[in-house]
């Protein structure tokens, strides 16, 4: 099982199906944007996503959206901000900024979010 | 663009360009020509009950996003074109009146024109600034980009400058940039050309000379951007915010400068019209578009095909604003042309009772909480209703204004001002609000936005606009 910091120095990249994205880590998730929705909640009652921790990855269920691929078009993306497991939640230097490209053939780039990205934690 | 896209706004055009060349092959007229229509063609009166479908898509635009957001997003293009379609055939079967629908399609084709040239080349340009942000530098940004709405338009300007502007504060970063953003760079920068916002490029294309509006708002332009930055300034200074001070390279670096002469093209097409430069050609078989729209169409192509794709990618560039923009008003040019002419024959009736103030105060409420688009074209022509002239004639359009400034100055100043009280009072607004939730920004809700913002700090502001110009006048 890959850390955040394997998956992103490996190039390893997810799978989307629907609107199912499978990351290739486990990570704490302290917030996702989607499309102009910020995703703070992520108990089992939330609205927006639901997190299931498989022994080798991750599913994120966009429960407000029908299909990925339609949704997020060629230059927008999905942006996150994840903590390895087992790492110190509240040392923000722990924070890590990703953004996720939803390509063809079900392929999901991760990308460390550079620069150029707007992202306000 | 997606396909799907693609497809529909082709089908759209196919079918208004079939009734255009149809009709006006029938009557040997272009849209052009509607200049020399005489009022004989427009004896009868639609019925009230056709403004229904105008009101009720304007409610739906209003409400949509906020209490049925997955279906608004999913139906909003059939809900409008099938209100559209509605008096579209009313027009067309009832009062036998093709002249004005043809007219009005025209408009809407410059307009989304206009819109989505300035949208996709400015997608297309990155501004970095890597400079500390102080409450007077930010000031400057603020006017800077008020000056420059006028230039590239409230749409361009926001798609341009919100990004820099967020990354500049993004240590001491509040809800409160981002609106005095929308109020200062989306919406009242922009009162000064027809470029700057689209209420004046319609007047611009009803008849409206160019330079109009900057002859006779610019007095009331200047009180009102200082009065606001004023507001903000003391807003920023009180901003206490403790950060972790980072190294700047005070740097400001500029990408997509191709996408800018791209810009100075859309600027500069905007005055090829038959109207303004005599030698100008029309185009044949009365189609309802240019050699402006196909100029400004060419730039959208070549534009977004040309960009540098790292630009897009930073940008998180999408067509979806741009679509809605063209979906919502195929359907609001169409619904409002009832709307439009009664409005007009009702101010010819209350005739006198209708003064200066009350047009910037009926303008600007309608303009807060509708789009200000169509409340700029009702309120317009009202006031020409009280002369008896009609709104569609360019011809009587530019012989109102030589008549009376007063009114116009009103509606125009209203309808670009009052469009910062809402989210949904002018398009960019609700692409800055979206582009800042992107970038992680938690932005207060459509009631909170106007409860702790618009109305405490600009409703005082345009009072004072409305004393020192318009009250007890016209």
């Amino acid at each position: 099982m890959n850390t955040i910091k394997e998956a992103l120095d490996k190039k390893s990249d997810g799978l989307c199906y629907g609107n199912r994205v499978i990351l290739p880590f486990k990570a704490s998730f302290l917030k996702v944007i989607i499309e102009d929705d910020i995703i703070t909640d992520f108990s089992t009652s939330s609205k927006g996503i639901y997190i299931r921790e498989d022994e080798n990855y991750t599913d994120l269920y966009f429960l407000e959206i029908k299909d990925l691929k339609e949704s997020i078009t060629k230059y927008e993306n999905i942006k996150m901000v994840v903590v390895e497991k087992g790492d110190d939640i509240f040392n923000i230097d722990n924070h890590k900024k990703i953004a996720l490209y939803i390509g063809e053939k079900h392929n999901v780039k991760i990308e460390k979010t550079d620069d150029d990205i707007l992202f306000i934690e | 663009m997606s396909n799907k896209f693609l497809k529909n706004i082709l089908l759209l055009l196919i079918v208004f360009l079939f009734f255009g060349t149809v009709n006006s092959l029938a009557a040997v007229k272009s849209v052009a020509d509607t200049l020399a229509v005489t009022q004989a063609e427009h004896i009868s009166t639609p019925s009230l009950f056709m403004v229904l479908p105008f009101v009720i898509l304007l409610l739906m635009i209003a409400t949509g996003p906020l209490f049925y957001k997955h279906f608004w997003e999913r139906h909003y293009p059939k809900i409008s074109i099938v209100l559209g379609a509605f008096v579209v055939i009313y027009y067309l079967a009832i009062l036998k009146n093709d002249h004005i629908l043809m007219h009005t399609f025209a408009e809407y084709i410059s307009f989304i024109a206009l819109l989505g040239s300035l949208f996709v080349a400015s997608g297309g340009i990155l501004i970095k600034v890597d400079k500390e942000s102080t409450p007077m530098l930010n000031v400057i940004f603020l006017l800077f980009g008020a000056v420059i709405s006028n230039i590239i338009g409230t749409t361009g300007a926001s798609m341009l400058l919100i990004r820099p502007f967020i990354k500049m504060n993004r240590e001491r970063l509040r809800p409160y940039h981002i609106i005095f953003f929308i109020f200062i760079v989306s919406n009242v920068g922009g009162a000064l050309t027809p470029i700057g916002d689209p209420p004046l490029f319609l007047g611009y294309l009803s008849g409206v000379p160019f330079f109009w509006v900057i002859d006779n708002v610019w007095f009331i332009w200047i009180p009102a951007l200082l009065m606001i930055l004023f507001v903000f300034y003391i807003f920023d200074k009180l901003n206490k915010t403790e950060y972790e001070k980072i190294e700047y390279s005070n740097k400001i670096e500029f990408k997509g400068l191709k996408n800018l002469g791209y810009l100075v093209i859309i600027i500069l097409a905007v005055f090829i019209d038959p109207v303004v430069i005599p030698w100008v050609p029309k185009l044949p078989f009365g189609l309802p578009f240019g050699i402006r729209e196909i100029i400004m169409f060419g730039v959208i192509y070549l534009s977004y095909k040309g960009a540098d794709t790292e630009i897009l990618k930073a940008n998180e560039f999408d067509f979806e604003p741009i679509k809605e923009v063209a979906y919502l008003f195929i359907g609001i040019f169409a619904t409002m042309v009832p709307a439009l002419e009664l409005i007009a024959h009702e101010a010819n009736v209350l005739g006198d009772k209708l003064n200066a103030g009350v047009f910037y105060w009926a303008t600007g409420s309608l303009s807060a909480v509708l789009d200000n688009t169509p409340t700029y074209m009702n309120f317009l022509s009202a006031a020409m209703g009280k002369y008896s002239l009609l709104v569609t004639e360019k011809a009587q359009v530019a012989h109102f204004v030589s008549v009376d400034q007063i009114y116009l100055q009103a509606i125009s100043v209203a309808a670009v001002f009052f469009g910062a009280i809402t989210y949904i009072g002018n398009g960019p607004n609700f692409m800055v609000k979206s582009i800042s939730e992107r970038a992680g920004i938690k932005m207060p809700s459509f009631f909170t936005y106007m409860i702790k913002y618009s109305i405490v700090i600009l409703i005082p502001i345009y009072a004072i606009i409305w004393l020192i110009f318009f009250y007890g006048k016209g």
